[in-house]
């Protein structure tokens, strides 16, 4: 997929792009407002990241000038407002998603590859990964055609890993994204490691392999064999 | 009380108090203006009783007269001329009367006589009478009339206060509409018009600053967080790490987490205090406290922590978002402070909702919870989650309420 990072934080920035290069993903990016224009005028993207806050300009009007141009490009505004107010004129205007700072890039890169998903008309509603087939409607999941049965969150914890696929992803960043940054779990994450049992169990009871690795304590790796 | 009850209150007091004055003097002048106009009568009747001695050399015969009595009497010792008060008795009516008397003297051949001339005073009286009911009549006619047009006319003058009383009432900076103020014929409204006009200007303008201030304070911090963020995850890739650099990955991992936590409750705690998160809707709490347990569900039985929940079918209105946090908090607490296999018990009724839990043995001291980051030495939370509860409780109207009984610590939200 192609994707264009607009943010004006050169170190956010920068990790952002490198984060999403590789893995037959393009990721270019603009460092403010009128690069950002140029960019949206001459080419298409799969998904822009978009800071709201920009040195010259808001992104807000980034984002009016591509519905103008009734540009299809998926849209997912980051940005450190919180409030409540910008996440709906965010989605009014017909953004994709909204995700406050800070971010994992795990995260940022899960909601980039749903709104791809979504955007992407290929008439498939079925994510494929070598033995793996998730019907993204009806949340089914069938390994060697055989249908597994996940719980919610370890539904949602196959699409996480796969849309970070040979990337370790931090436990932290797991946490957030099963039960979101209200519930302070930091504590604790033997839930997590219960969760990725399950998961795992489950797949390989199935025949599928054992994608799964723990990585240093720290986190764990979907790591495509 | 209301001002014109007041101000009627007053008035009436005042009203009577003269009244009763100005009615003991009057009464007072009218009967003595009478008792001289009797007294000259009196006067008149010794005057005419002297000219006929002096003319005839004879005392006068005296007939009894409507209401008045001539007694003459010879006597030996000088008579002090004076006036009485005396009694008069009717002859008809067979009844004492008030009467008043005047006994004078008058020498005929070397013999002195007492003139005494008593004439009944009744029909004054009645005059009195007369004229005091006449006179108070009025005075209560007047004093009605008086009534009903000051109720009238107060509530007409103070109708623009009524006006701007209710602007306030509904006025919220968060709205943004700024007070106009309505032109009156009186003076003193026109300036607290003006006043209020320009107090909500300033308050409306305070706000939109703070609200500024709130998220790019926001921005601003939450900027370099980001960047420490995502550098971790790309650090992360990088490449494989000793177990000593894991462990401090780790902690770095964790201590960025408390920051956000921490960076983020201390805004929220900002923003509810400044009441810049109004967005009230009607809440439906059981379904809302329901679904909060069930999200725990995994803390809960990975620290063997027993729930149980009583909740009845109880809705409010309120910013569903504050009402979130408030019940994140106490939930989270009730966990976070308990021990393994605890239990923890939450109460939904029409009138509160109590989370009652098992934790330490000893009452915890809420004025120094409720202090900005007051935590316990073990605890990894931010300091600030009952400080924030305190503060929901009080931006929505609820009251927060702490107990320690039976070794079960409950907080309880009285709505």
């Amino acid at each position: 997929m192609k994707i264009l990072v607009i943010e004006d934080q050169a170190g956010l920035r920068e990790s952002i792009e490198s984060y999403f290069t590789g893995d037959g993903n393009v990721c270019e990016s603009a460092s403010d407002y009128n690069t950002a224009i140029a960019k949206i005028n001459l080419y298409r993207y799969d998904c822009i990241v978009l800071d709201i806050t920009l040195p010259d300009g808001s992104g807000l009007e980034i984002l009016k000038a591509l519905k103008e141009g009734r540009h299809a490009d998926g849209v997912l505004i980051i940005s450190a407002k919180n409030s409540l107010d910008d996440r709906l004129n965010g989605l009014d205007l017909g953004a994709d998603d909204y995700l406050t700072k800070p971010f994992h890039l795990s995260e940022l890169k899960a909601r980039v590859a749903a709104i791809v998903r979504r955007k992407s008309f290929d008439g498939s509603n079925s994510l494929i990964f070598n033995e793996i087939n998730i019907d993204i409607f009806s949340k089914e999941v069938k390994i060697n055609k055989q249908a597994i049965k996940l719980t919610r969150k370890e539904y949602d914890l196959l699409l996480y890993f796969l849309a970070n696929k040979n990337k370790v992803v931090s436990k932290n960043a797991i946490a957030e994204h099963l039960w979101g940054d209200e519930i302070d779990i930091a504590d604790n994450f033997d839930f997590i490691y219960s969760h990725i049992k399950n998961l795992r169990k489950k797949m390989t009871e199935a025949g599928g392999k054992d994608y799964i690795s723990a990585a240093y304590g720290i986190g764990y790796k979907f790591i495509d064999q | 009380m209301k001002l014109f009850t007041r101000y009627n209150r007053a008035t009436t007091m005042l009203t009577i108090v003269v009244m009763l004055v100005l009615g003991v003097i009057y009464y007072y002048v009218i009967s003595g203006i009478l008792t001289s106009q009797v007294d000259r009568d009196l006067e008149v009747e010794e005057q005419e009783i002297f000219e006929h001695v002096k003319l005839n050399h004879e005392l006068p015969v005296v007939y009894p007269s409507n209401h008045q009595f001539i007694y003459l009497t010879p006597v030996k010792s000088p008579v002090k001329r004076r006036f009485i008060d005396t009694q008069y008795k009717d002859p008809d009516e067979n009844a004492m009367e008030p009467a008043r008397g005047l006994i004078s003297s008058v020498v005929l051949n070397s013999q002195r006589y007492q003139i005494r001339v008593v004439q009944s005073t009744v029909e004054t009286e009645d005059l009195i009478r007369v004229i005091f009911m006449i006179t108070a009549g009025v005075i209560i006619v007047l004093l009605v009339v008086l009534q009903v047009f000051n109720r009238m006319i107060l509530t007409k003058l103070w109708q623009p206060f009524y006006t701007v009383l209710n602007q306030l009432k509904v006025f919220s900076p968060s709205n943004q509409t700024i007070l106009d103020h309505a032109t009156s014929e009186i003076d003193e409204f026109n300036d607290l018009n003006k006043a209020v006009s320009t107090m909500s200007a300033r308050a409306v303008d305070d706000y939109i600053q703070l609200k500024t201030f709130t998220e790019n304070a926001a921005h601003e911090m939450m900027t370099p967080v980001a960047i420490i963020n995502s550098k971790l995850d790309s650090l992360l890739q990088t490449d494989e790490f000793t177990q000593n650099q894991s462990v401090l990955l780790k902690d770095l991992y964790d201590t960025v987490t408390r920051l956000t936590r921490l960076n983020k409750s201390m805004l929220l705690l900002t923003k509810i205090e400044n009441r810049l998160i109004a967005d009230e809707q009607v809440i439906d709490l059981k379904e809302l406290i329901d679904g909060l347990l069930h999200q725990f569900d995994e803390l809960f039985s990975g620290l063997e922590i027993s729930v149980t929940a009583d909740l009845t079918e109880h809705s409010i209105k309120a910013s569903r978002f504050l009402v979130e946090v408030l019940f994140n908090n106490l939930i989270g607490n009730a966990i976070r402070h308990n021990h393994r296999k605890g239990h923890v018990h939450v109460t939904l009724t029409q009138a509160y909702a109590s989370i009652n839990n098992t934790g330490k043995p000893s009452a915890l001291d809420m004025k120094l919870l409720s202090k900005r980051f007051q935590k316990s030495a073990e605890s990894e939370g931010t300091g600030l989650g009952l400080a924030l509860c305190k503060q929901v409780c009080e931006n929505c109207g609820f009251k927060l309420q702490y107990d320690f009984t039976d070794e079960q610590h409950t907080f309880k939200v009285i709505f």
